[in-house]
């Protein structure tokens, strides 16, 4: 029971869509001073493990980032390993160090994410890319692409719940202007629904205002026994103590046609939730969770999510999420970040990213403009490709 | 003086306050290549597409569970055994779909389509899950739940999954 990991510190960069002056080692410096500053350490000989996290070779251009990015940031002799999971990549890096400190397999471990998706490729050969991420001969070389994907389920969504453009375009509205609130994010917008319905078509439902960013970006969070934590980290005790206290992790087919009936909705993101509010022993998300970071890859998988995660019923996502319940000051704020919509979304960051929203918020040090009163308990829920490795993580604050 | 032949871009970005990187605010940027051809193995997925050469359309059919795949699963991931092909008529139901008006141009065949275009998502008669392909039909005439069946195509195609297509069904 002792070894439930806290998080010790985190850090992170501004997330843009082109650093002109860092490379991915340049981005994870970045972030890692930021970590020192926030831990009040001066190096990090004393953490005992590194875990790597990005998705792509391809994005990178760079092999076995596990290695040299371990090397760029004075952790050596110390064991690394790279997780990948897609865009869920940072949640079940997360999740995997979870287990090793759990295991007893280490103390502390240093969860270090990176992706440069910004400008490295154009938006063209970036969509190549990500369809790698597709079934190849089945949907890739059809002319498939992820947006096309979540558009063909979010129709389905439309057509047997009545969701509608408007309902979804309050998700690329809200989340865009909490990123207002976050000097880390890539892209605030003060935008309202009628300009988001009057953006570009990209792949009909979606239009341009309601796809998330390309990011170039980092993000790290040190996890440790709490123990560790108080002998190693000198602004531990001067926090209150978050906890990750449960996890869980779901799957499901590649291809959306094979899910037939069930397309409207991630069945891998109910099993992960299921798992861990069963680890946390929540019965009553709405309830007992107080602020979340959803996958927002698009505004309608918001929809989705709120459904998914049991925090409203099946078809009734949409008009929750237009009554502005997920708001800042709402029953359960969401994406206060600003999302990947707002804040941006570089992979191998970005459930990193998701995880410091919450931490910041459970500590009590958001920007008051987007601080969530009492917050004590908080979710990410952060996926790959349409929710085919899901992963839910859940903070607690202990005092 | 020795230059750089690739495509260049030098910046000096400017001082912010404070900065411990004062010392690295001169950025150069590369335009760099990097191509491959390569051979890629259709493996027991192959009939499939040769069969399409035949105008014919084929599925996997489970001994086991009688489950119907197209596309096709060599492999039945409920009952983990070997499937065999069957031929199914190729007519089926519109079930979902997306309108993209940009093309990622993945290849050849996807490069050379018209936007918009339509993904669309079809169920197929006598088959279990949904079966993703163009359907060639002008948008005013798509509707959920309408019929429609395979095409075949008469032009030379890169992928051999371009040798068919979904129409409405007259
Ligand atoms: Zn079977």
């Amino acid at each position: 029971m002792m070894r439930v990991p806290v998080i010790a510190g985190v850090g992170m960069t501004r997330f843009a869509s082109e650093r002109l002056d860092c490379n991915a080692r340049d981005l994870l410096a970045e972030a890692v001073l930021a970590l020192l500053a926030d831990t009040g350490m001066s190096d990090l000989k004393a953490v005992q493990h590194g875990l790597c996290s990005y998705e792509s070779d391809h994005f990178n251009r760079q092999m076995t980032l596990a290695a040299i990015l371990h090397d760029q940031i004075g952790l050596l002799p110390t064991p690394t390993v790279r997780v990948e999971g897609g865009g869920a990549t940072g949640a079940l890096a997360l999740r995997t160090a979870w287990a090793y400190v759990q295991s007893g397999l280490c103390d502390s471990i240093l969860v270090y994410g990176v992706e440069t998706n910004g400008r490295g490729v154009s938006s063209q050969t970036a969509n190549q890319l990500f369809a790698l991420s597709a079934d190849f001969d089945w949907e890739m070389m059809i002319g498939g692409t992820y947006t096309g994907f979540y558009a063909a389920m979010m129709r389905a969504h439309m057509q047997q719940f009545g969701t509608t453009p408007e309902q979804f375009a309050h998700v690329a509205v809200r989340n865009r202007r909490n990123a207002g609130f976050n000097p880390l994010a890539q892209k605030p917008m003060d935008i309202t629904t009628a300009d988001v319905l009057a953006s570009r078509p990209v792949a009909e439902p979606y239009r341009l205002l309601d796809c998330s960013l390309l990011s170039d970006g980092a993000a790290v969070i040190l996890l440790a026994t709490e123990d560790w934590a108080r002998a190693n980290t000198p602004r531990f005790a001067q926090r209150p103590v978050v906890c990750f206290t449960a996890t869980g992790c779901g799957t499901d087919t590649m291809r959306l046609g094979d899910r037939y009936p069930h397309i409207t909705n991630f069945r891998a993101k109910r099993a992960a939730a299921q798992q861990a509010y069963q680890m946390a022993g929540i019965t009553n998300p709405l309830d007992q969770i107080d602020v979340a970071e959803l996958y927002d890859s698009y505004s309608g998988v918001e929809i989705q999510a709120v459904e998914d995660l049991g925090f409203v019923a099946e078809g009734t996502g949409g008009a929750s999420i237009a009554s502005g319940m997920f708001d800042l000051g709402g029953v359960l704020p969401v994406n206060t970040s600003g999302g990947l919509l707002g804040r941006g979304a570089p992979v191998g960051a970005t459930g990193i990213a998701q995880a410091i929203e919450i931490a910041l918020q459970l500590w009590g040090e958001a920007d008051p403009r987007r601080q969530v009163a009492g917050a004590r308990r908080g979710l990410t829920d952060t996926h790959a490709g349409i929710a085919t490795i899901s992963v839910v993580n859940i903070f607690e604050r202990r005092d | 003086m020795p230059d750089v032949t690739s495509k260049k871009d030098v910046q000096n970005l400017p001082a912010v306050e404070g900065d411990v990187w004062a010392d690295f605010r001169q950025v150069e940027r590369l335009t760099l290549a990097l191509t491959q051809s390569y051979t890629h193995t259709l493996g027991k997925y192959s009939r499939f597409f040769i069969e399409l050469e035949n105008r014919r359309f084929m599925a996997t059919h489970c001994g086991g569970c009688g489950k119907v795949c197209a596309p096709p699963r060599p492999l039945c991931p409920e009952c983990l055994k070997a499937t065999n092909w069957i031929e199914l008529p190729g007519t089926g139901t519109l079930e979902t779909f997306s309108v993209l008006h940009f093309s990622p141009g993945s290849n050849a065949d996807v490069a050379a389509l018209p936007t918009p275009y339509i993904f669309a998502y079809v169920l197929l008669d006598g088959a279990s899950t949904l079966f993703p392909h163009l359907l060639r039909a002008p948008l005013e005439q798509i509707s959920l739940g309408m019929r429609v069946r395979v095409a075949f195509s008469d032009h030379p195609v890169e992928h051999p999954i371009h040798l068919m297509y979904f129409v409405p069904l007259e």
